[in-house]
């Protein structure tokens, strides 16, 4: 029995595979500790299977403690060492300023405060140390940073991912002065990658949020054993799972471990549905996240941030848009219908919610529309309150000079066209074409909007998974084992070579075996590569002894397809070389995914599209085999899919709905 | 049309911008644009008015309508576009460089899609073509009247500049995020028909007319209608000074800057696109970001200066420090007269090079204080918002290496906010480097307010000896030079924050 738990903001979801059979269940998410709400989770699932916690053989976690922590900015009592007349360069940024004309708007302020960042008296340039750090000042280093009384260390020198032999120095000389108890993180291994802000800043937050997600992991770990459960592994910001100590002495490797989850899960629906090639879309209450799956795996970036913090390490491609069910929609100084950033989240929520909310928000204009049901209550939890929602949306009508339901159809659109600007520009910095993709909707509220932006972008296949709230509890269960490994080489001209290639990825191969536990583990490579001069890389996959020719041939196609050009005199350097590590995760068939097939079919006066129309209403879990076609509204038990005239719906095997444009 | 409909049209326009601006930037070649992001685009209306902007750059903002100004009345035919980069016809300053293309829908102009970027060389004598010490345009490297861009330009005019591969790869650049907002407006066409353009163009344009107008309403403090402030720029010759008188008439403003200085015989003259563009940033800052920077928004906005002043200089006066250093004064003095503190109110503009390379840099300092918090440090804080190139990227390319780079601590003027910190940046030089220093604030610290103290002053050391704020010269192998960037003023009396320097 193989058993996933993914720590949403409300909820916290378990999913048990048990002979092929999917079973689910939930707990409330307990902030203070989370792993009280996952044992909770754990508990419940159990018990639907009638199975002793013995039978699970194995167990994956996704969770938000370090993603959650790094939001509020709070770290333990973390030093830093920099390289002697660099120590503020992670106050220094990028020396932009977050907002063009807010002239104060900041970044967030470093982990590490001034009083705690310490001078290392050493040098290294790009051809090696230019200035020796003895042993002796190694010592003097951990002395003063001891002194400090800090729980975490961060070392991070110039030129480092390429000449980390004064990292490794002061490394020693740290431990062995501050014993094993305090977190430490060298930039070279943490990180690995050129670029020293980036680098510092990720190694920073590694040290600074390891020693809260350890104590997280290590009252998981011990309510596990209580309770008789294997020991869990931990899903990475890459999509790939980690062993639980690993994880805990590397929170940076963790920041997107919820996120990752979720796209995992949608991965594996979009290959179970046959729809290897996938825009996923996940709307929730407060944001949008957005995914590209290619080829049934999904896109991977080397870099990226969160709260306005990089992070230089591998991780799911998730772009987040502010626009979700609680966006709240107001009039502006111009006359003008806007639709967010401003959200009423969780709580108040919604006018509909009746917690207190009065502002209208894009919830309120799908129930006052008909595109919500007002009889039954939202995901199973939320009792709607039509007459609260009509209320909101008439006052704001009312200030625009418009009728009701032309402002509620008025909110929909705005906040579609919202969502439409970040996919358009999200899929040329992916350099996809959405036409040749299918849109995959899920979360609470992605598969009322589908259908609209699936015609704006072209796209003609909807897919929507009929469970989409354990969604990424599924991709914890389906997920590959996973290490990694990079390292910047800076390879170019005759130093470019299939066998200094081949050095390299061997190296870090073996490493990322080792870390991973099984010799025989599959690798492959992604080689970071540019024209020189250029200060932007392309990821190119390939295996692990690539000729430089067939880089090059690669690198070009690609940069043509993404930039729309290729210079054939340019020269080629390969900045960095990472190898990753997986053992795969269980191969799902698409029968473990369906429900148990209940359906009430009704009809309902829904406004859709500038008319009122009848339109069928689908509630519960639909079959495998069963067909519709719009103006259609298939309520499912976390979430609603809207299927407007021209567009058809058939369930497959999967339990998973197509909805296809079938012209009008 | 409804509020529905001109929200959706409004999003479509901006996503249109942001996307050429994606493209833009992917797409070039050059660390200045890609990684510095020195660029804006823009989709203009075919009467020459700017109707959205993707904003990456302020001193881009009013002086992308001069350019389409320039190139609007000649004779258009689909798939040919257009190249500028002189400061009197529609440019800045060289190094900006302006592609324009007409969009057709049928045979029928119904767009210009622009972009301009900051190219890190157009010739001349000085590598990076950003001269402390030129007098005429003619020796800023090379001036493109408004023409034609085709191969045959592209070639002739990348042969006359440094690494014209680059510049090559960069011109295409611009033209292929022309081609995305021509798309996109042909998609706009296609859905609402050009007359139906048209009519969004207008009521695009009205809506950021009303709510600019809705915000400089509320500019006046107590029915007070004239604000005056005066500043000076560093010229080599002494300081010159700028005036400003600001007037309120109900809800328009007049920015006047009479009794200004006649342009200089360095390069800190302005042609009165950039005047303007600085004035505009202003007035954003001082009202609302989130209307859409366009034709309409400037319409209540009036600018005066006279002909042959610092702010609206004539041919061939040099130009290459007013876009980047006198833009930022022109800035400082429309906020300063708003009782604002100010920020470093320099790029402290640094070119290093030879033959075979150029390096520019320009170097974050520290912000003035807002009345609801303390200035940032270290960051550009007014007409420029670039990155910086990493150290690492850095000594990896070129000859020189980095010896110091951290935050000038207790730079920033104390008050019940603090300013923002300046930064200080050491280089040395592994080889022969000709260096060219554009700074300013050396002489004379950026304003604290309402009581709050100045920020200190920014330094150029060469060895330890003081250079002036506009420098050039040579450095020879193991020769340092230090660059302390000034900080912000702070705002209020310090003894209220409760914490004093």
């Amino acid at each position: 029995m193989l058993l996933g738990v993914d720590v949403g903001g409300t909820f916290t979801d378990a999913v048990l595979l048990v002979d092929g059979r999917v079973l689910t269940a939930k707990a409330p998410t307990t902030p203070a500790d989370q792993s009280e709400g996952v044992l909770a989770a754990v508990r419940a699932v159990l018990s639907r299977a009638g199975a002793p916690a013995e039978a699970v053989t194995a167990f994956s976690h996704g969770m938000t403690v370090a993603t959650n922590a790094l939001l509020e900015g709070r770290g333990a009592r973390t030093a830093h060492v920099l390289t002697e007349g660099f120590t503020d360069l992670v106050a220094l940024g990028r020396q932009n300023r977050p907002e063009l004309y807010r002239l104060c708007a900041a970044w967030p302020e470093p982990l590490v405060p001034a009083q705690l960042r310490f001078p290392a008296p050493e040098r290294t340039g790009p051809d090696g140390p230019l200035r020796e750090l003895s042993e002796a000042d190694a010592e003097r280093v951990a002395e003063a940073v001891a002194r400090a009384g800090v729980q975490a260390v961060a070392v991070t020198l110039l030129h480092a991912y390429r000449h980390p032999g004064h990292e490794r120095r002061l490394g020693r000389a740290l431990r062995a002065r501050l014993g094993e108890e305090v977190a430490l993180s060298l930039s070279h291994e943490v990180v690995g990658t050129v670029r020293e802000y980036e680098r510092a800043a990720t190694t920073e937050v590694d040290a600074a949020l390891s020693p809260l997600l350890a104590g997280y992991l290590r009252r998981l770990a011990g309510r596990c054993e209580d309770a008789g459960l294997p020991e869990p592994t931990i899903m990475q910001s890459s999509g790939g799972l980690i062993d639980l100590s690993s994880a805990a002495a590397h929170a940076a490797w963790t920041v997107l471990s919820g996120p990752a989850g979720g796209a995992a899960g949608a991965a594996h629906v979009a290959r179970a549905a046959g729809t290897p090639d996938a825009l996923c879309f996940d709307m929730g209450g407060t944001s949008c996240d957005v995914c590209v799956v290619d080829a049934g795996t999904v896109q991977e970036q080397g870099a990226g941030s969160i709260a306005d913090r990089p992070l230089a390490l591998p991780m799911v491609a998730v772009h987040t848009v502010g626009a979700g069910g609680g966006s709240i929609a107001w009039r502006d100084a111009g006359g003008v219908l806007r639709v967010g950033p401003r959200s009423a989240g969780a709580d108040p929520g919604p006018a509909c919610y009746g917690r207190g909310g009065t502002d209208p928000t894009v919830t309120d204009a799908n129930l006052v529309l008909g595109r919500l049901a007002s009889d039954a209550p939202l995901a199973g939890e939320v009792t709607l309150d039509l007459d609260a929602a009509r209320r909101s949306v008439e006052w704001l009508a009312a200030a625009l000079d418009l009728s009701p339901r032309e402002c509620a159809a008025g909110i929909i659109r705005v906040a579609d066209a919202e969502m439409l600007r970040a996919l358009r520009v999200v899929t040329v910095q992916r350099g996809i074409d959405p036409r040749g993709y299918a849109l995959l909707a899920f979360g609470g509220a992605g598969g009322l909007h589908a259908a609209a932006i699936a015609a704006e972008l072209g796209i003609e296949e909807i897919i929507c998974p009929s469970a989409s709230g354990v969604l990424a509890a599924l991709g914890l269960v389906v997920s590959p084992r996973r290490r990694d490994a990079q390292r910047s080489v800076l390879l170019t001209g005759d130093g470019l070579t299939g066998e200094a290639i081949a050095a390299v990825t061997t190296e870090l191969g073996e490493r990322a075996r080792r870390e991973l536990g099984d010799p025989r583990a599959g690798l492959a490579a992604v080689y970071e590569l540019r024209y020189r001069g250029q200060s932007f890389e392309l990821g190119v996959p390939g295996d692990l002894t690539p000729t430089p020719g067939w880089l090059r041939k690669r690198f070009e196609a690609s940069h043509e397809e993404r930039y729309g050009y290729r210079d054939a005199d340019g020269e080629l350097e390969l900045v960095t070389i990472r190898v990753s590590a997986t053992i795969p995760g269980p191969e799902l068939t698409a029968e473990a995914g369906a429900g148990d097939g209940e359906l009430i079919r009704s009809r309902r006066r829904v406004w859709l599209g500038g008319e009122e129309v009848a339109a069928e209403i689908l509630r519960g879990l639909p079959a495998p085999g069963l067909t519709f076609a719009g103006p259609a509204i298939v309520e499912l038990p976390e979430s609603t899919l809207l299927a407007p005239r021209g567009w058809a719906g058939e369930v497959d095997a999967g339990a998973t709905i197509h909805l296809r444009q079938t012209g009008r | 049309m409804d509020p529905v409909e001109l929200q959706v049209v409004i999003g479509a326009l901006h996503a249109a911008c942001e996307e050429m601006g994606a493209v833009l930037i992917r797409s070039a070649h050059s660390a200045n644009i890609k990684e510095r992001r020195d660029a804006s685009t823009a989709l203009f209306a075919p009467t020459g008015e700017m109707v959205m902007q993707a904003e990456h750059i302020p001193v881009h903002l009013g002086a992308m309508p001069a350019a389409v100004a320039a190139v609007r009345d000649q004779e258009h035919v689909p798939g040919r576009s257009w190249i500028l980069n002189d400061p009197y016809r529609g440019g800045t300053h060289l190094p900006d460089i302006t592609v324009i293309t007409p969009v057709f829908a049928a045979d029928e102009i119904v767009a210009f899609a622009a972009s301009r970027a900051h190219h890190a060389d157009v010739g001349g004598p000085t590598p990076g073509s950003m001269p402390a010490d030129s007098t005429t345009l003619a020796d800023e490297g090379v001036v493109i009247e408004p023409q034609v861009l085709d191969d045959e330009a592209i070639e002739r005019l990348v042969a006359q500049m440094r690494r014209p591969d680059e510049r090559r790869a960069d011109l295409r650049a611009q033209l292929a995020a022309a081609r995305v907002g021509a798309t996109r407006i042909g998609e706009l066409v296609e859905r609402v028909g050009s007359d139906g353009v048209r009519e969004v163009y207008r009521e695009v344009l009205d809506y950021a007319e009303r709510r600019t107008r809705a915000c400089l309403a509320q500019l006046s403090d107590h029915g007070r209608q004239v604000w005056r402030a005066r500043d000076v720029l560093e010229a080599r010759e002494g300081d010159l000074t700028i005036c400003c008188k600001a007037t309120l008439r109900g809800d328009a403003i007049v920015l006047d800057f009479t009794g200004t200085g006649p342009q200089h015989p360095g390069n800190l003259n302005c042609p009165l696109s950039v005047t303007r563009s600085a004035c505009l940033f202003a007035i954003r800052v001082l009202t609302d970001p989130d209307i859409p920077a366009n034709a309409g928004a400037m319409r209540p906005i009036e600018v005066i200066a006279p002909p042959g002043c610092l702010l609206n200089a004539r041919a061939p006066a040099a130009v290459v420090g007013g876009n980047v250093e006198t833009s930022s004064r022109v800035a400082d003095v429309v906020l300063g007269a708003f009782g604002r503190a100010l920020g470093q109110g320099t790029m402290n503009n640094l070119t290093l090079g030879d033959q075979d390379t150029v390096y520019y840099e320009t170097i974050g300092g520290g912000q003035g204080a807002c009345p609801d918090r303390d200035g940032p440090s270290g960051v550009h804080v007014a007409m420029s918002n670039t990155l910086n190139t990493p150290i690492e990227a850095l000594e990896l390319a070129y000859p020189m290496r980095i010896v110091e780079y951290s935050l000038r601590r207790d730079s920033g003027g104390a008050g019940r906010r603090r300013g923002g910190d300046g930064v200080v940046r050491e280089i040395e030089a592994l080889v022969a480097l000709r260096y060219s220093l554009i700074t300013e604030r050396r002489r004379h610290a950026p304003r604290g307010a309402a009581g709050g103290s100045d920020g200190a002053p920014g330094r150029n050391l060469l060895d330890g000896r003081e250079l002036p704020a506009k420098s050039i010269g040579d450095l020879a192998p193991g020769q340092r030079l230090r660059i302390e960037t000034p900080g912000g003023g702070g705002l209020g009396n310090p003894a209220k924050a409760g914490r004093l320097t």
